[in-house]
């Protein structure tokens, strides 16, 4: 009798876990209607004016929209704005896309616009994103659909920076009466909008009803469930659990493209991997400007490119080489042969007197390949006399050391390349990107020729200034490109149709989402 | 009476402890570098930006007044709020705490279905047989290898070749249980190897033990058959160090399967804690290892009450 007593609870028991385990509800809500997106990662906050992260950014991709956009040759497209007109080197006018609506069923107008460039602006929102508009001296509103943007100065990028997605348009009539927080919540008048959202499990997101583009094909539901693991998402993808993902490992794109119903599209990006050299700490080798030039002569980009990316991409440059710009290339590290870089690379070292400097390499655990990357870096600055040990701390921890604390000798990640020559590059100004003041050594000549090519218009003039730019980057062996990043969207082919760009300068891997088409 | 005044010394030394763990991962989780400032910003993390952040997150105020906020909260039965989300934490635990103990739960069935036997044939059979050589390797082989090697091995293998079992991409056992199987096994198997070691071992030193005792002989003279004498004699003497190890395993594998649930993409407590701790989302941490160290101590209090009511000199002071 005490025997059954006890099993009778004990399944209870297990029946009691199975009942409220029946209320969760799968990683995908699967119907014929549904698409599902492998996500690699969760988004970091739902701000979008805040976070600088790619898992974040492409999730608010699918929420929400920005003013301009951009198409395969990085020119600018519209995007909310139907139209816009520069009337004078500092003044725009944005005509505002009528039928454009937030999910909520209001229409996008002027306001919303002006509010989200505001509260861009706004140092309490604490967006980085600030920088890159330019110093608005006056904004507004003639009408419901126009919106007039007068800038203190030229700023060629102005129009670039607001096609990325931390320039979106936000709801700022419900942000004002306190229904929108865009801190918990996102909406926006993008293809989707959120039905269900379960932290760092999965996102379920609906078709916006009002969405302005109404031949979109969009399916119903999008359904993301959050699949870090590269092998665990290939596997998903190989049984059919979801439809599409994305991949920076070509290894993984490689072993992938074996597969005849899957398809694997290499997205080019003006993103690039890079080092950053702690030329500010005392405690480092690098302190030596020396030291730091012999570095980056030593590294070997190529052997980078064919042993970590099998010969996919690119060597590249402070001015990203997807922008078909030849500034940096003529730049002693880019210039010379390897012998040359190596002898050139001793040189300098014998010359600072340390002919074996010791050296820490610090490359996140965030993502395999910059274990790698880390790794022939290590070889290659060896053969110049370096000895350098790699760490692979966690994010936050990286974050910490090299942005906050300055407390490292060189460390690996990598950049964003927007849309525009002169986006990326104003970060080599400490005095601009203060984030980087931890490390990089203030070089006024350098602050003066990014202020300055801000306002040139693209030609002859810019690109002669970007040479001039290349090459004090180069003498300051700061913050190294190394070599160009790739995206690699993997679908199924026979479960799905996908749209993508070739080319994508603002990390918007997922730009024509609305046109992904469901074959079930 | 005799529970009542054995149990409440225990109960506040329990209370003393929870105190203590909590203010040993609030401290800890602020030494370590990076705050959620780094994560979210990236890297474009400002002095500005970072006290706009610490502002809006109540960071900003000194560590005491933080930590008794906290813990004001806390007695309320309000854990927090996650800073990526805003959401509350304790909603999040309650989702995701089936999840672990339905990977637990299938952990430990192939842990004991898998160690029991093994350490029952390790135990009876000759030091020369097949079975005993097997179960040997099998248990050094479990205590020796890390559940993120076998993990990982595991992964490759069924991500390449599917075999049937699936890799990541949780779904419920209602929802679809020959599914939910699929995805669960690998992380089960995985999680359990030290389990089927650990049992193992215990079964095996238990039956050695047993075996030498003089009633074992007594059935071998008597003639009885040698299933029965295992059966009647030896399982059920040797079963109660065996039941305690299982215990104790599964308080552990209720709190330890984070590395497994990272691994497996599975929606667990685990999962979660891990994500709170690599996003530094202090909430989610704090009120994960308070939660583990709540059932390590409601376990070891059980256990104690338990030893309470089946021997009566225990808490009478006569031993």
């Amino acid at each position: 009798m005490k025997t059954t007593t006890q099993q009778g609870l004990l399944g209870l028991a297990f029946a009691a876990g199975l009942g409220v385990m029946a209320g969760l509800p799968g990683a995908a809500l699967a119907s014929d209607d549904t698409i599902i997106w492998g996500k690699p990662g969760e988004i970091t906050g739902f701000d979008a004016h805040v976070a600088g992260t790619v898992t974040s950014w492409q999730m608010y991709q699918m929420v929400y929209e920005t003013l301009l956009t951009t198409d395969d040759a990085m020119a600018l497209q519209p995007g909310l704005a139907e139209s816009w007109e520069q009337t004078s080197p500092t003044s725009y006018v944005f005509r505002i896309r009528p039928g454009a609506t937030f999910s909520n069923g209001r229409p996008v107008v002027a306001a919303d616009v002006i509010g989200s460039l505001m509260r861009i602006k706004n140092p309490e929102t604490a967006s980085y994103w600030t920088a890159q508009l330019g110093t608005i001296a006056k904004i507004e509103a003639p009408d419901d659909h126009t919106v007039t943007v007068e800038l203190e100065a030229p700023h060629t990028a102005f129009l670039a920076a607001l096609a990325h997605i931390t320039a979106a348009i936000l709801p700022i009539k419900e942000l004002e009466d306190g229904s929108f927080d865009p801190t918990s919540q996102l909406m926006g008048s993008g293809p989707f909008m959120v039905a269900e959202h379960k932290q760092d499990e999965s996102w379920t997101l609906a078709k916006n009803p009002h969405y302005w583009r109404k031949d979109a094909a969009a399916p119903g539901t999008l359904s993301a469930p959050i699949i870090p693991d590269d092998s665990a998402r290939m596997a998903a993808l190989r049984d059919g659990r979801i439809d599409f993902t994305t991949f920076s490992n070509p290894d993984v794109a490689l072993m992938l493209s074996r597969d005849s119903n899957i398809e694997v599209l290499p997205q080019q990006t003006t993103n690039y991997y890079r080092m950053d050299v702690n030329a500010k700490s005392e405690a480092s080798a690098f302190h030596d400007k020396r030291v730091r030039q012999a570095f980056n002569l030593a590294l070997d980009r190529d052997a980078i490119n064919n042993l970590v990316f099998a010969g996919s991409t690119t060597v590249d440059y402070p001015v990203p080489a997807a922008f078909g710009k030849s500034a940096c290339q003529n730049a002693p590290t880019y210039a010379l042969s390897r012998e040359d870089r190596l002898a050139k690379a001793k040189a300098l070292l014998a010359e600072a007197g340390t002919t074996a400097p010791e050296i820490t390499i610090m490359a996140t655990s965030a993502d395999p390949v910059y274990g790698r990357i880390a790794q022939v870096a290590q070889q290659s600055v060896a053969e110049a006399g370096f000895v350098a040990d790699i760490v692979q701390p966690p994010m936050a921890e990286y974050l910490d050391k090299v942005f906050t604390k300055g407390d490292f000798d060189v460390s690996l990640s990598w950049l964003a390349g927007y849309t525009d020559p002169t986006m990326v590059i104003a970060w080599w100004n400490p005095t601009f990107a203060v984030w980087n003041q931890s490390f990089q050594e203030d070089v006024p000549a350098l602050d003066t020729a990014l202020e300055e090519v801000k306002s040139l218009p693209d030609g002859e003039i810019r690109d002669a200034k970007l040479v001039e730019i290349c090459d004090l980057i180069d003498d300051g062996a700061n913050l190294l490109a190394l070599v160009s990043r790739t995206d690699y969207i993997a679908y199924r082919a026979d479960k799905i149709e996908v749209k993508a760009a070739n080319r994508s300068g603002s990390s918007n891997t997922f730009q024509f989402i609305y046109d992904f088409k469901s074959l079930d | 009476m005799r529970i009542l005044f054995y149990f409440l010394p225990k109960l506040a030394v329990a209370a003393i402890t929870m105190l203590g763990v909590s203010a040993l991962v609030f401290l800890s989780l602020r030494m370590i570098p990076g705050g959620y400032a780094d994560v979210l910003l990236g890297p474009f993390v400002t002095p500005e930006a970072r006290e706009a952040i610490a502002v809006r997150y109540g960071l900003d105020q000194p560590l005491l007044i933080q930590y008794l906020n906290w813990l004001g909260a806390l007695f309320q039965g309000d854990l927090g709020v996650s800073m990526v989300t805003r959401a509350p934490v304790l909603d999040e635990f309650l989702r995701r705490a089936p999840v672990t103990l339905e990977l637990a739960l299938l952990a430990l069935i192939v842990a004991l279905a898998g160690g029991l036997p093994l350490g029952i044939l390790a135990g009876i059979a000759p030091p020369d047989h097949r079975g005993g050589l097997l179960a040997r390797l099998v248990g050094a082989l479990g205590a020796s290898v890390p559940d993120f090697v076998l993990g990982s091995l595991l992964i490759f293998v069924f991500s390449v070749w599917s075999l049937w079992l699936r890799v990541g991409g949780y779904v419920g056992p209602i929802e679809d249980p020959v599914g939910n199987l699929r995805v669960m096994l690998l992380p089960a198997l995985t999680l359990s190897l030290f389990g089927i070691a650990l049992v193992l071992r215990t079964t095996r030193d238990a039956v050695l033990r047993v075996m030498t005792e003089g009633h074992i002989t007594t059935a071998l003279a008597r003639g009885e058959r040698p299933i029965d004498i295992v059966r009647l004699h030896v399982l059920r003497n040797a079963a109660i160090p065996v039941v305690t190890v299982v215990t104790t395993y599964f308080g552990f594998l209720l709190g330890g399967a984070v590395v497994v649930e990272v691994l497996f993409s599975i929606p667990g407590i685990g999962f979660f804690i891990f994500s709170g701790l690599e996003n530094r989302d202090y909430a989610i941490v704090q009120a994960g290892v308070l939660i583990a160290a709540a059932v390590f101590i409601t376990i070891n209090m059980l256990a104690d009450l338990a030893y309470a009511l089946i021997d009566p000199r225990v808490g009478s002071g006569r031993h």
